[in-house]
């Protein structure tokens, strides 16, 4: 293994994240991944690596490292200040760094995760195909966890077309105001109707129980109509559970595969990178569309993309 | 795969398939009186979805719930309504009688109560029953792996006793330990990770469920059998020690 980088300093939660495990909810073992897709795929595409290369992912505070060897590398996602010896470091944009050089981050003042990607991309501890890091399991990553001081970083040799740096046209605009796109749920039936209606009209505030897992919303109490239990049903990054005490939660990359309250709600695959960047004390607004129209505005953001990022997929 | 529509008398069960985000088809069984049955076949027709229908490319997700079987494609390269249909025919398609074959059940040892099952004093009381008649009445069964979900390797068991069925926590547990055995509803199960969890723990088990390591990393397998075995604390701790 070829260490890259040193962390001097972790951040509050930095972890290893590729795309994680896709397809295997039915062994349950969640997907994992970065929990912005979009902002991590343009960290690689500026280096060259493959959009699901291992990188950082980096939540709140992000970790100071060093270069252990020269190396190019390229910080999207939430903005954290970041500094290279000290200059401020452009972001989407492919930096060299040198060995010796310390890249610092700091606090993030809107979104919540930062990515820093290296080029030739990451390697870590495999679990089904995956580096990505779950720690409810000590999964991949490093040893499972999230990073320490003194861990190394090992360094994967992928290569492709480097983009160099992402047109400004594509790099998400973060805010403390999200609106995101969602279906009705499968067991929308199960709350009240008024409580439905206000769900999809009032503006939600993001509980300080805010994880990758998922984030707990409080302001309107969704009151269900129908409290019988309910068996265990699948559930998926984007889908807003309802549980008994009222407070929705929206899932995340990290989301447990099934669960056993009301899905009201499934976010747009388009809004799910989005969803990743809502920090506690965000606003959340959720805007109803139909089925259709959340596969045709995923297919249509898809298009968009391609034409920079001609690997990435949403899927 | 048992896959025989005419032996023994096939029934379809009634069910309803609804849309589950603008990517995905959810078909829900109806209530019967049989969950057992009817997480068995919403197994049997999820593995034809994933052995038999379409490459994974095109079906992004197949999962199968207790009462429920939800399909999930990437829509740039499946049809909505093509992937309703994929999983309507796949119902028809699947005998209801299926088994989980007769092999012996696995024997996972359990401390109840005390420090290791923290809901178990409340749910006896709940229940009116004696700590003594709950556990009888938790390990004397032997139950199906209905499905494996909610955290890697965690395997829906049933049925539980009906004198046992209890609803979930209001508010989930924020750290629910490895190894610690809930009921819920119909079902019991076992957390093989640190994870938040709405289940009422009624013990803990020593046995190691989940080894990533592992070529075979999760314990139960899908439609096999499994029984409880009460120990002691101190056996718990002697075997906790020893590891798996």
């Amino acid at each position: 293994m070829n260490a890259i980088a040193t962390i001097l300093k972790p951040g509050l939660l930095t972890t290893v994240q590729d795309f994680g495990r896709p397809g295997l909810r039915h062994c349950g073992v969640p997907q994992s991944g970065a929990a912005d897709r979009f902002s991590f795929a343009c960290a690689n595409a500026a280096l060259g690596n493959p959009p699901g290369a291992a990188a950082l992912e980096a939540t709140l505070t992000g970790p100071t490292l060093r270069f252990d060897c020269n190396l190019s590398f390229c910080i999207t996602g939430a903005e954290m200040n970041a500094l290279l010896n000290d200059r401020p470091v452009a972001a989407y944009t492919a930096i060299d760094a040198r060995q010796g050089d310390v890249l610092s981050l700091g606090a993030a003042r809107i979104g919540a995760r930062s990515y820093i990607a290296f080029c030739g991309g990451l390697t870590g501890d495999d679990f089904l195909g995956s580096f990505s890091t779950y720690p409810p399991a000590t999964l991949g990553g490093v040893e499972g966890r999230a990073l320490q001081k003194d861990d190394r970083l090992c360094g994967a040799s992928l290569t492709g077309h480097a983009v160099r740096t992402i047109p400004q046209s594509l790099r998400p605009v973060l805010t403390h105001d999200f609106i995101l796109r969602a279906c009705v749920g499968p067991d929308a039936a199960m709350i009240d109707p008024s409580s439905l209606e206000k769900f999809f009209a009032t503006a939600f505030t993001v509980d300080r129980r805010a994880g990758r897992m998922g984030v707990r919303l409080n302001g309107v109490n969704i009151a269900l109509a129908d409290k019988r239990p309910m068996t265990s049903s699948a559930v998926f990054p984007g889908s807003v559970q309802c549980p008994p005490d009222g407070a929705p939660f929206l899932l995340l990359a990290d989301a447990q595969t099934l669960g056993g309250y009301p899905r009201i709600a499934q976010l747009i695959t388009a809004d799910l990178p989005l969803a990743g960047q809502i920090r506690p004390g965000d606003r959340v607004w959720f805007r109803k569309v139909s089925e259709a129209a959340a596969r045709d505005i995923t297919l249509q953001k898809q298009a968009l993309i391609s034409a920079s990022l001609p690997e990435f997929s949403f899927y | 795969m048992k896959d025989s529509p005419d032996s023994g008398e096939k029934t379809t069960p009634i069910f309803e398939i609804k849309p589950f985000g603008g990517n995905g088809w959810i078909a829900e069984f109806s209530d019967s009186n049989d969950n057992i049955a009817a997480a068995l076949f919403a197994n049997a027709v999820a593995r034809k979805l994933r052995e038999e229908t379409a490459p994974a490319a095109v079906f992004t997700d197949v999962v199968a719930g207790i009462n429920s079987l939800t399909l999930r494609f990437d829509p740039a390269r499946a049809d909505a309504k093509e992937a309703r249909a994929a999983l309507a025919d796949a119902i028809g398609a699947t005998a209801f009688n299926q088994t989980s074959g007769d092999t012996k059940p696995m024997e996972i040892p359990v401390c109840y109560g005390g420090e290791h099952g923290p809901d178990f004093d409340d749910l006896c009381t709940h229940l009116s029953l004696t700590a003594s008649q709950l556990i009888e009445a938790h390990a004397t069964r032997v139950y199906h792996v209905l499905t494996l979900g909610f955290a890697p390797g965690f395997a829906y068991l049933g049925p539980l006793d009906p004198a046992l069925h209890t609803p979930r926590l209001d508010t989930p547990r924020p750290r629910v330990e490895p190894g610690a055995v809930g009921v819920a509803g119909a079902f019991t199960g076992v957390y093989p990770l640190v994870s938040p969890g709405g289940w009422r723990i009624i013990g803990r088990t020593p046995a190691r469920l989940f080894d990533p390591k592992a070529p075979s990393p999760f314990l139960f397998e899908d439609a096999s059998t499994v029984r409880f075995a009460p120990i002691t604390a101190s056996e718990f701790s002697s075997r906790g020690k020893a590891g798996p």
